[in-house]
């Protein structure tokens, strides 16, 4: 029987930004938007239900006058994501 | 990327190639920062230790050796200028560990500069071989843990290259061996930036 995928990983947004902010201390809001070529808007609405899941974290502050969103992956985030990869591979084999 | 992810489910295998397409557009993000700070540096050594090599040959004096403390005071605030350009793309554990391999190489260069110009003989230390060696393994190192061969193998030619150098050449003419070196790390920055691109 195959495990159950995570809903919220198996997302292809959601999945870009957590794979991008997996190998990273942290990126910027504008970093994942060019990464992943989303819309400022749809990528706002999948970080926020990251961000609610407890999966990410979101800083936002300043960078000299310019606004600067910040996003870092949780430790929540880091091992479901980990599951989340171990799951697709037993799909696969 | 080959643009505009949208939030639709995927297979196994879709999920899979995306995660590792993020994670190899990130690394080479970070990678083509990399090259841009090899070609600072380059460019940065080879005008020094042709400034000096000229200064030193033409007067014969080898006290002109101290404009090299003009390396980190001229480089560090230019790093900052590059670094702001490049703010946004972050940092990862190997970057962080690298930027510290750089810091201890400049640390150990500048102790032991320092050192034989302040409390021993001239001569009793081949000072060249000892920062040429370092710098080629210190890049050798980078090289492998940014798992690129042109960073490994330039650091080696670099570290082998230069202490034979510096070992069969003498005087003012060592210098150009560093002359030589920095248009390897420069030729090896821009090859970096072109490979991550």
């Amino acid at each position: 029987m195959f495990p159950k995928l995570d809903p919220l990983l198996h997302s292809e947004l959601r999945l870009a930004v957590m794979s991008i902010l997996a190998g990273v201390d942290g990126a910027e809001f504008s970093y994942i938007k060019q990464q992943t070529g989303a819309t400022s808007g749809n990528l706002s609405v999948q970080i926020d239900k990251l961000s609610a899941a407890g999966y990410i974290t979101v800083e936002k502050g300043f960078k000299g006058k310019v606004p600067c969103t910040t996003c870092k992956i949780t430790k929540a985030g880091l091992n479901a994501f980990e599951n989340y990869v171990n799951s697709l591979k037993e799909y696969l084999i | 990327m080959e643009n505009n992810i949208e939030n639709k489910e995927m297979t196994a295998q879709q999920s899979l190639n995306l995660i590792s397409e993020m994670m190899n557009n990130s690394r080479k993000s970070i990678l083509s920062k990399n090259g841009k700070h090899y070609i600072l540096w380059g460019v940065l050594l080879t005008i020094v230790s042709f400034v000096i090599y000229e200064l030193w040959h033409t007067t014969g004096n080898p006290n002109w050796n101290l404009l090299w403390l003009a390396m980190p005071i001229i480089g560090f605030p230019m790093v900052k200028v590059i670094s702001k350009k490049d703010a946004e793309i972050p940092q990862n554990i190997i970057s962080r560990q690298i930027s510290g391999l750089w810091l201890a190489y400049c640390a150990f260069v500048m102790v032991i500069f320092v050192a034989s110009v302040f409390f021993l003989k001239p001569m009793q230390m081949n000072l060249s071989l000892i920062i040429v060696l370092l710098l080629g393994f210190t890049e050798c190192i980078s090289g492998i843990m940014l798992k690129n061969w042109t960073i490994i193998i330039s650091g080696f030619i670099l570290g082998v290259g230069g202490s034979f150098a510096a070992t069969l050449i003498q005087s003012a003419e060592q210098l150009l061996m560093f002359t030589i070196g920095g248009l390897v790390i420069m030729v090896t920055g821009l090859i970096v930036k072109s490979q991550y691109k």
